[in-house]
């Protein structure tokens, strides 16, 4: 996976595809695999140094802890162990780390039925890109 | 209504009185331009220096060089406000420390703890950077400044007697205490005018005025060793293990460069390189938290020198770094309790964080405003090799508070442990703080056992990419229609 390239979808799912069609996609989803959770994981629109995903739906053993879906999405995008790299449920808050996808699934699914998360690194803390001309003379 | 600090001759006074205190342990020579670098840029304070200081370059020069870096210090950030304001109702903690300001010594007991807190700012004219041309980190180190005044708060801990404060320590300036405003009514509250609300030290104090004189024992004098070392741990040369330099350096390795922008959790992996690589910290062990995630076991390993094979049964302190990340563009108000739990507790040793793009240090709170120390003061290099170099401009005098509603989501943690019993104390207690709060989901959380345990890594054995399977809408049946070409991942 070539990271940095230009996503596909540039725009979210949930403007991609109508209410319904959404909808519809879970219903057929879940009754095939019942014991799975449909999550859609964007990169946060403010996002500079994370590389994109190259795919946005997932299907998740419910059981699997939100430690373990992190590891994958981190090995999938080949981050360093000391890379920041957080995954917030509805773009706002970030999910205790040892609860199982049907948790937070059950909290947190949205109306059509899937799972929203965000990714994102941590914001970078400057005023200004070099600082050469500053001088006191 | 700009900068005219209206306790600049309250400061000098208080300058001299130290001086004076401390017989004469700095050179008088120095004491002019110790005064500059401390946000005071008031005609009170240039006269003053040009009577303490013949030889100094003329008063015109002094008045150029005052506005020039008055004008600097708008420019890289520095607000130049008005003074904060303290009430005597809410309880204002300082790490982790209570302080209901009601009373005159209370207000004096915060004024040796706030002052008595490392401040680190952006400098200028320090010896180049390598690999670049840069002197200076003013407009892009605040981040790493902000890191610095972390660890140095870990390290007093670490090697200060506990509850040190500093004889020397500033007065405060361009502050409001509620408790110690006038009572006459007559005045208007919060006119700018000299009093003693505006400044605050032992010059007002009448409990001080036996105090200052009192002869230094041995102690005070080894804690003063101590503290300076501290200090030139940080100095802005490369052969400090703390310094610019050397935190620039290695966060080369991460593909930052002298110049570039620094993250909260980038800065904390920097810090733990840094301590790792220093031999002066004796003792002493640094745990970045991954994931939101302390792993007990983890943090005991690196701790528990038993386990080595050196033989020895002394257990390391340990400062423990939690990066997270509180929400998406602002911080998630829902977080907002839990932050100041756990700023009141006294294993916390801040966090590094900011408003957007502009690094602070927070090392506590009142109501809805945190407390913070701000590295946005572009200060000149000051040589920590000299013997008796000044520490002046390392201790800031100008407590500052912000809205919680402003802080940005992305920071760092710290926290810090002595021995094992405060490592295991440390642990309930942060677990309480962070399972006490509304919010369902703590920010955080300690788990037993390692990191490598609780990862599916080694659990899918031999597959490189645990993506088993990628289904195809068309397989699924009729409910995923064409027109799409997305599929869903299987895990």
């Amino acid at each position: 996976m070539a990271p940095f390239e230009k996503p596909k979808h540039p725009k979210p799912f949930k403007q991609r595809k109508s209410f319904a069609l959404r909808k519809q996609e879970v219903a057929g989803i879940r009754t095939k695999f019942p014991t799975k959770v449909p999550v859609i994981i964007e990169r946060y629109h403010r996002e500079k140094y994370l590389p994109p995903l190259d795919k946005t739906k997932f299907l998740v053993p419910q059981e699997l802890t939100m430690t373990q879906f992190v590891t994958i999405i981190r090995n999938r995008m080949t981050l360093m162990p000391s890379q920041a790299f957080y995954l917030l449920i509805d773009n706002t808050g970030i999910a205790s780390m040892s609860l199982t996808l049907a948790q937070v699934y059950s909290d947190h699914k949205d109306e059509d039925g899937f799972l929203y998360m965000t990714y994102a690194s941590q914001e970078m803390f400057g005023l200004r890109e070099n600082a050469t001309e500053f001088s006191l003379r | 209504m700009n900068s005219v600090s209206p306790s600049a001759a309250q400061y000098v006074g208080g300058v001299a009185l130290h001086d004076d205190l401390t017989d004469g342990r700095r050179p008088p020579s120095s004491s002019a331009q110790l005064l500059e670098p401390r946000g005071h840029f008031g005609h009170g304070l240039l006269t003053h220096c040009d009577t303490e200081a013949s030889g100094e370059p003329d008063e015109v020069d002094r008045l150029k060089l005052k506005i020039m870096s008055a004008w600097n210090n708008v420019k890289y950030g520095w607000s130049v406000k008005t003074k904060t304001v303290f009430n005597k109702t809410s309880p204002l903690f300082l790490m982790g420390q209570p302080y209901l300001l009601n009373s005159a010594d209370e207000v004096e007991c915060f004024r040796l703890a706030f002052g008595s807190r490392l401040w680190f700012t952006y400098r200028k004219e320090f010896p180049q950077l390598e690999g670049s041309s840069l002197n200076s980190d003013c407009g892009w180190g605040c981040m790493l400044r902000s890191g610095q005044m972390l660890l140095a708060q870990g390290l007093l801990l670490h090697t200060l007697p506990l509850g040190w404060s500093w004889s020397d320590c500033p007065l405060l300036a361009d502050v409001d205490f509620e408790v110690l405003r006038p009572a006459s009514p007559s005045r208007p509250a919060g006119l700018s005018f000299p009093s003693l609300s505006s400044s605050w030290g032992p010059t007002a104090l009448h409990r001080r005025s036996e105090g200052p004189r009192r002869t230094q024992t041995a102690h005070d004098l080894q804690s003063e060793a101590l503290h300076r070392q501290l200090v030139s741990w940080f100095g802005d040369q490369p052969a400090a293990p703390f310094g610019v330099h050397r935190l620039v350096e290695l966060g080369r390795e991460s593909g930052k460069r002298a110049g570039d922008w620094y993250g909260p959790s980038l800065v904390a992996h920097i810090l733990c390189k840094a301590v790792n690589r220093s031999t002066e910290v004796d003792n002493l062990a640094v745990y970045v938290a991954q994931d939101c995630t302390v792993y007990k076991e983890d943090v005991m390993r690196l701790c528990d020198q038993s386990l080595l094979d050196s033989g020895s049964s002394e257990w390391r302190s340990v400062i423990i770094l939690v990066p997270v990340r509180l929400g998406g563009e602002c911080l998630n108000p829902a977080y907002t309790e839990c932050v100041k739990k756990i700023l009141r507790l006294q294993c916390c040793i801040g966090i590094i964080g900011g408003k957007p793009k502009h690094s602070l240090f927070f090392i506590g709170f009142q109501d809805e405003q945190l407390l913070y120390l701000d590295p946005h003061y572009c200060q000149p290099v000051v040589d920590v090799t000299r013997r008796n170099f000044s520490l002046e401009s390392f201790h800031c005098n100008s407590p500052r508070k912000m809205n919680f509603s402003r802080m940005d989501p992305s920071c760092t943690v710290g926290f810090y442990a002595h021995n094992k019993k405060d490592f295991e104390s440390l642990c309930s207690t942060v677990s309480a703080a962070l399972s006490s709060t509304e919010e369902r989901y703590p920010i955080f959380t300690f788990v037993e056992g390692r990191g490598q345990d609780c990862s599916v890594g080694n659990q899918s054995a031999g597959n490189a990419d645990p993506f088993t399977h990628i289904v195809s809408p068309g397989k699924l049946g009729q409910n995923s229609k064409k027109g799409s070409t997305e599929e869903f991942v299987f895990l």
